[in-house]
């Protein structure tokens, strides 16, 4: 509880850092923020390209039913590849000053959560530009889907941040675990064809739940199946708490690992 | 706040530290070479418990190792302690690293915001310190430049001004009050004066013994994970002084004495003598007719043992041999002291005291004794000399050796000076 109330009193680093990696991401490109918008319209592009002419399936605006479940994606695991690297990377701070350490983790992923709005300004208008349409109720639900990523995403990292101060090969153990995650979830198929005896590991997986929810305001233009997100909330509450006590523990000794 | 209050409560703290000959982070080499990432265990802290009370301002001394930065960190919680528990009342800013999070690209300003967000302050807390922070940091025309383009005494100037501005209840400092120029430094150090006097707790941390004494209540002395003494700040600080003094003068011996036996034979002689070069070079390090030769010049302190390092007020004396390679009525002997720049603090030979020495042996040794040596601590050169009935040089040392003199007294200069003080009126 005494830690919720000091990193509430360091809100303004937390502000500070995310705003600090957020200007600092493109630094010295000629684009500059641009990037931000420019980055994820390319791979667009690109996979509408590839799977219009190369890898043609019958899934309908397949660029869409793609689009709006890798964004999410993408934001969650940086969150734990690049995440994990977070509390080392500031290592300077670390060892010589005392702030919460938690800080460090919570605007890396917040900075990446605010990166991942801005491509839905993206996603959003290529709903739009393409005459997909969207249901206004469907889309109020957003918020409580992202909150949820959100709160999975920093479980994670917390978690992979503080393991990897102890164990510096998690952070490239991760990037095959990250990738392997992205096919045992439901991003470029359907769960539907999902084989059923590896639905209940689908199932246990956080991301599918989000996925879904995801996909059911963005594509399908319907309101989320409530047991989706329910589940996933109850997951990433789960993975939050596990990620906020081994964060807890592990820090102690951090400026003595690093 | 009552004065009373106890800010700082440490109970019987220990830190060790692993230190691990070579260590494996990675997962092949904790597999492949698990011996290596065997450690050794090095107690710095073994049961340290003090408590300070609000509005107090408590000097941590020691040398180093002693492991007062260990618990300067263990304070600010940069590190936990293994055992034994720290009770911190308040909110702390810590001047251990300054300008922490600054970055070089971003304007002064902006890095106000980021280094004051480290520090626990929100957007509104550093909006209302703005001023202040950059009118104490004397660098209202650079602020919005980057700062990349300062100087490092600027750099530090608005570090300082950032972490004192902080409206801390306890203010940790480790060793950087030489932050800028001496008038930055006096306006920092009646800040911290006038903080102290607001009720704030001060810990410093620092090896110039005088902070301590003119700016702190208390001192705590820590020697090998373990406090030595505590008390009002000019005890503990003399107390220190004095081991500090003897430890010196210890090793000193020993480092002389090892050289000793490594050069059991006295050091070759110098060659050429100048008489065959015409003339006398004055400005050499020796110099001289060599009719009379000094062959080896000893300081022995009060027990009468070779040293280099003496206390001011000690009773030493000067040894000279000598060998006579072609014998002349009458030989001056002198010594003196200098500074190293070269400055003759005192200087006297046999004629000046009206002593005619003469000899018909080859060989010899003059002493003279020196009662209640008057230097103050410093280094010193020695100057032996031999020298003819008119003062024509024989063997000159302007520089035998060095010797150092170290000293309770804490005047300065070079020389002591008996006195009191007394109220007239």
């Amino acid at each position: 509880m005494s830690t919720l109330k000091e990193l509430y009193a360091y809100r303004q680093m937390i502000f500070s850092l995310v705003k600090k990696d957020l200007r600092g991401r493109y630094k010295g490109s000629v684009l500059g923020f641009m990037w931000t918008f420019i980055n994820p319209l390319l791979q667009l592009i690109v996979y509408t390209m590839v799977f219009s002419f190369i890898l043609k399936t019958n899934i309908e605006r397949y660029y869409l039913y793609l689009f709006v479940a890798l964004i999410p994606w993408i934001f969650f695991s940086s969150s734990i590849t690049v995440g994990a690297a977070s509390v080392v990377a500031q290592k300077d701070l670390v060892k010589k000053i005392y702030f919460p350490r938690m800080v460090i983790p919570i605007s890396y992923v917040t900075s990446c959560f605010v990166n991942m709005l801005l491509c839905f300004i993206v996603v959003f208008a290529v709903i739009i530009c393409t005459g997909a349409g969207v249901n206004a109720v469907a889309v109020l639900t957003l918020p409580v889907i992202m909150a949820v990523e959100y709160l999975l995403a920093l479980g994670m990292a917390l978690l992979t941040s503080a393991v990897t101060v102890y164990f510096r090969d998690l952070e490239h153990i991760l990037g095959i675990i990250s990738m392997a995650w992205m096919y045992m979830t439901p991003i470029m198929y359907d769960k539907s064809i999902v084989p059923e005896r590896l639905l209940p590991v689908f199932n246990l997986n956080p991301m599918t739940h989000v996925i879904e929810c995801y996909r059911d305001v963005l594509y399908n233009k319907r309101v989320p199946d409530l047991t989706s997100l329910l589940s996933a909330a109850g997951l990433g509450m789960l993975f939050l708490f596990i990620g906020f006590l081994v964060f807890n523990k592990l820090q102690r000794h951090f400026a003595e690992e690093l | 706040m009552e004065r009373n209050e106890t800010a700082i409560e440490v109970k019987n703290i220990t830190k060790s530290f692993k230190v691990y000959p070579d260590k494996g982070a990675q997962l092949k080499e904790r597999l492949l070479f698990r011996k290596r990432s065997r450690f050794e265990i090095r107690p710095v802290l073994k049961g340290i418990s003090f408590t300070v009370r609000k509005g107090e301002a408590v000097g941590l001394i020691g040398h180093n190792g002693c492991g007062k930065s260990t618990t300067l960190k263990l304070l600010t919680r940069i590190m936990y302690p293994d055992s034994g528990e720290i009770t911190m009342n308040g909110r702390v800013s810590s001047l251990i690293e300054l300008g922490a999070g600054f970055h070089p690209d971003m304007s002064g300003r902006e890095n106000i915001y980021t280094n004051a967000a480290i520090f626990g302050l929100t957007k509104k807390e550093i909006d209302s310190r703005l001023a202040d922070i950059i009118e104490f940091s004397e660098l209202e025309e650079f602020i919005d430049n980057p700062v990349r383009t300062y100087s490092s005494g600027m750099y530090m100037r608005l570090a300082f001004s950032v972490a004192i501005n902080v409206d801390a209840d306890i203010l940790l400092i480790d060793e950087i009050l030489a932050v800028g120029d001496t008038n930055f430094q006096t306006k920092c150090f009646n800040r911290l004066r006038e903080l102290k006097a607001s009720g704030i707790t001060i810990i410093i941390v620092t090896h110039d013994l005088s902070t301590i004494e003119k700016f702190c209540d208390s001192a705590i002395w820590l020697n090998d994970g373990v406090i030595v003494r505590e008390g009002r700040s000019p005890e503990v600080v003399d107390a220190y002084f004095d081991f500090m003094n003897k430890k010196r003068i210890d090793s000193d011996k020993a480092a002389a004495e090892k050289k000793a036996k490594e050069e059991a034979a006295p050091p070759a002689e110098e060659n050429a003598p100048a008489e065959s070069s015409g003339g006398i070079d004055y400005s050499a390090n020796r110099f001289g007719l060599r009719y009379i030769e000094i062959t080896k010049a000893r300081m022995l302190d009060s027990s009468g043992k070779d040293s280099r390092i003496f206390s001011t007020g000690d009773n030493i004396s000067i040894e000279i041999d000598f060998r006579v390679n072609k014998p002349l009525e009458e030989y001056i002997f002198g010594f003196g002291f200098y500074t190293l720049e070269g400055e003759c603090l005192y200087g006297n030979n046999t004629q000046l005291d009206r002593i005619a020495v003469s000899t018909d042996k080859k060989e010899g040794t003059i002493a003279v004794d020196v009662q209640d040596l008057p230097l103050l601590a410093g280094k010193y050169t020695l100057n032996v000399a031999v020298v003819d009935r008119d003062g024509t040089p024989m063997d000159f040392y302007r520089n035998y050796c060095g010797f150092e003199v170290v000293s309770d007294d804490r005047s300065t200069g070079y020389i002591r000076v008996r006195h009191n003080w007394r109220i007239t009126k």
